[in-house]
């Protein structure tokens, strides 16, 4: 009797907290899919051929689009990427292959407190070292902080991609009498790729929604983007300043904006899934 | 093998990348160069309040002017003042005059060039009462201060008769981000209440005694229309393109005006015999009948010695255009036009401006 209840209990119990669990989950996803849900009906709505190709117009003129925020945006990710990138990855070369020492674990301690330095404050510091000196904002101090953004988190992905790679991989190069830069390069980076490239994208992803380090720095334009010593607009600065504006033209060109950026960012961790996908799977 | 394949496709999609960037980077800064002589590039930066109008007044000069390029963007009054500092901008632009403090440490002399009015109006949520709401300046400062705090409180209805106010606790909803509206603001409950002055004074952002925050104009707009019973301030623009009821405030004159672009205009011609030689004045309180109590000018910051001619020239070509035929496009989108009799003075402090 005792038992049986004891059996019961259990499976209520079970049951409860596999409920509590579910329900969780699905209020993680939910706001996730309300805030995504909202913002498709919001922008989509605005969404048009134009919107994506035309300059803004000012207010009380129909019509005007984002089209050059989003070449802003890509320019800025682009100068990011140069910035960036190469620092990141070979730092995290550094660190995997040779950053054991004391030297190693305080430089992979910086890189995290990088990480965890607020955005503006970096926005501050591109501020400082280029805009100042060259006496213009300009898109290249944009690309430059969001790239400074970037390094710490290529960094760390770059350092544990490659740690993942077998050993024996390097040793075997070693053994056929390859020199350690080319083992390196040829074998243990080549093999970390995919996770390399993983990181990059989300590093990109991560930059691409970052308007605060923009503020003081590429600064917004309302012009097709000419040149990298120029002011160039950003798609994050744009909806900013459409989102805080009096006019109601303004806030549907922000929820388009806002839309037009979400599924940018989608589309490149959509494309990260799809380039991870296989590798750890075709293998058995 | 197919691990190996992988591998590689995935970093040579991301050479692709950088390369397709770094070539449309390059095209773009090549292909442009070339008309870049002919055009003259302007660029500014600061206030957020008359951004609307100057992004029209600049695309609609370039019709005029097609090779020059201004562009404005909005970084908020402090910024804008900073960068004109650095010279990091050609012009800059600020809702609140420069301190003496800040002019000296300017590189040069900074001339302040008033472009339009902006009015702070006191919106309220009260879905009860149908009518215009008057206060008093006394009551006013009153009820940020926090000794008003109901709806049908005395003072009010004193003044309301007319209006059946409710017995509804009074929310305060103010600024929590620094700005000029918040100065013109304080400016007023300063000047209309001792005890205010000594307890929040003024400025771009004060220790308020009550209530509750908001972010920017719109944050305070959202807040009013939630909470029943709310009061608020924001820009004239932000109280007409929401439907915002708006208060009548009393002026020195004792009247109570409605805040309008023409009450606005009217305060700024109130002042016009007491306007000092740099144009740095304030608004509040300005003399005159019709007068809105609650207005301050925005100011465009610009050196008087232009470092380069050329721009120089199509700046200060700009400016006179824009007080002059530029008043025109104010009012269409809620900025109060300069006063007739102060665009000559403002026309010929901008001849002052060399280059």
């Amino acid at each position: 009797m005792s038992a049986e209840r004891g059996v019961l209990y259990r499976k209520w119990l079970d049951r409860m907290m596999l409920g509590m669990t579910t329900l969780c989950a699905l209020i993680a996803i939910a706001v996730l899919l309300l805030i995504l849900g909202y913002i498709a009906i919001r922008g989509a709505s605005v969404l048009n051929w134009n919107l994506l190709t035309q300059l803004p117009k000012p207010i009380g003129e129909t019509g005007g689009g984002i089209g050059n925020a989003i070449a802003g945006t890509l320019i800025l990710i682009g100068l990011a990427c140069l910035v960036g990138l190469p620092v990141g990855i070979f730092s995290g070369i550094y660190l995997a292959e040779f950053g054991h020492g004391r030297f190693g674990s305080t430089l992979r301690f910086l890189t995290d407190v990088l990480t965890g330095v607020p955005s503006i404050v970096i926005g501050i510091f591109a501020y400082t070292l280029l805009v100042l000196p060259m006496r213009r904002f300009s898109a290249l101090a944009g690309g430059f902080a969001l790239g400074v953004i970037m390094i710490p988190v290529v960094t760390r992905t770059t350092e544990e991609m490659m740690k993942l790679v077998p050993s024996t991989l390097r040793e075997a190069a070693l053994a056929l009498g390859a020199p350690e830069w080319r083992a390196i390069l040829g074998v243990v980076v080549r093999s970390a790729g995919t996770g390399i490239a993983t990181g990059v994208m989300l590093a990109i992803a991560r930059i691409a929604g970052e308007t605060a380090p923009l503020l003081f720095t590429a600064l917004g334009s309302r012009f097709w983007p000419r040149a990298i010593d120029e002011p160039a607009p950003a798609l994050t600065l744009q909806i900013f300043n459409y989102a805080t504006g009096p006019y109601e033209e303004w806030h549907r060109l922000a929820w388009a904006g806002t839309f037009v950026l979400v599924a940018l960012i989608l589309i490149i961790n959509i494309s990260v899934r799809w380039l991870t996908r296989n590798p750890y799977r075709t293998g058995h | 093998m197919i691990k190996k394949q992988k591998a590689v496709s995935a970093i040579q999609w991301a050479r692709c990348l950088a390369l397709t960037v770094g070539v449309v980077l390059l095209i773009s800064s090549l292909g442009c160069s070339r008309d870049r002589q002919a055009t003259i590039s302007l660029q500014g930066a600061g206030a957020t309040f008359p951004y609307p109008l100057y992004s029209k007044w600049m695309s609609e000069y370039q019709r005029l002017k097609p090779n020059v390029r201004i562009d404005y963007q909005s970084i908020g009054s402090g910024a804008g003042i900073r960068q004109i500092r650095e010279r990091v901008v050609d012009f800059g632009a600020s809702d609140a005059p420069m301190t003496d403090q800040d002019l000296n440490a300017a590189p040069g002399k900074i001339l302040h060039i008033p472009t339009v009015i902006g009015a702070v109006v006191v919106t309220y949520n009260l879905p009860s009462v149908n009518g215009e709401l008057k206060l008093e300046r006394a009551t006013l400062a009153g009820i940020f201060l926090g000794e008003i705090t109901k709806w049908n409180d005395a003072k009010l209805r004193a003044i309301n008769s007319t209006l059946a106010l409710p017995d509804t606790a009074i929310v305060v909803v103010h600024r929590t981000d620094g700005s000029g509206t918040t100065n013109i603001f304080t400016d007023f409950l300063s000047r209309s209440s001792p005890l205010w002055q000594q307890r929040a004074g003024k400025g771009t952002s004060v220790n308020w005694p009550v209530g509750i925050g908001g972010k920017g104009n719109e944050g305070v707009t959202g807040q009013v229309k939630q909470l029943p019973g709310a009061i608020g301030y924001v820009e004239l623009a932000y109280a007409e393109q929401n439907k915002l009821p708006y208060a009548l405030i009393e002026n020195p004159a004792g009247e109570f005006i409605k805040p309008s672009i023409g009450s606005t205009t009217a305060a700024a011609a109130g002042i016009i015999s007491a306007m000092p030689e740099d144009f740095r004045v304030s608004l509040v309180n300005a003399p005159g009948r019709g007068a809105y109590p609650i207005a301050g000018f925005t100011y465009i910051l610009i050196y008087q010695n232009q470092a380069h001619t050329a721009k120089g020239r199509a700046l200060v070509e700009f400016l006179q255009w824009a007080i002059r035929e530029g008043q025109e496009y104010a009012s269409a989108i809620l900025y109060a036009p300069l006063p007739i009799e102060l665009v000559p003075r403002v026309y010929n402090k901008l001849r002052t401006i060399t280059y």
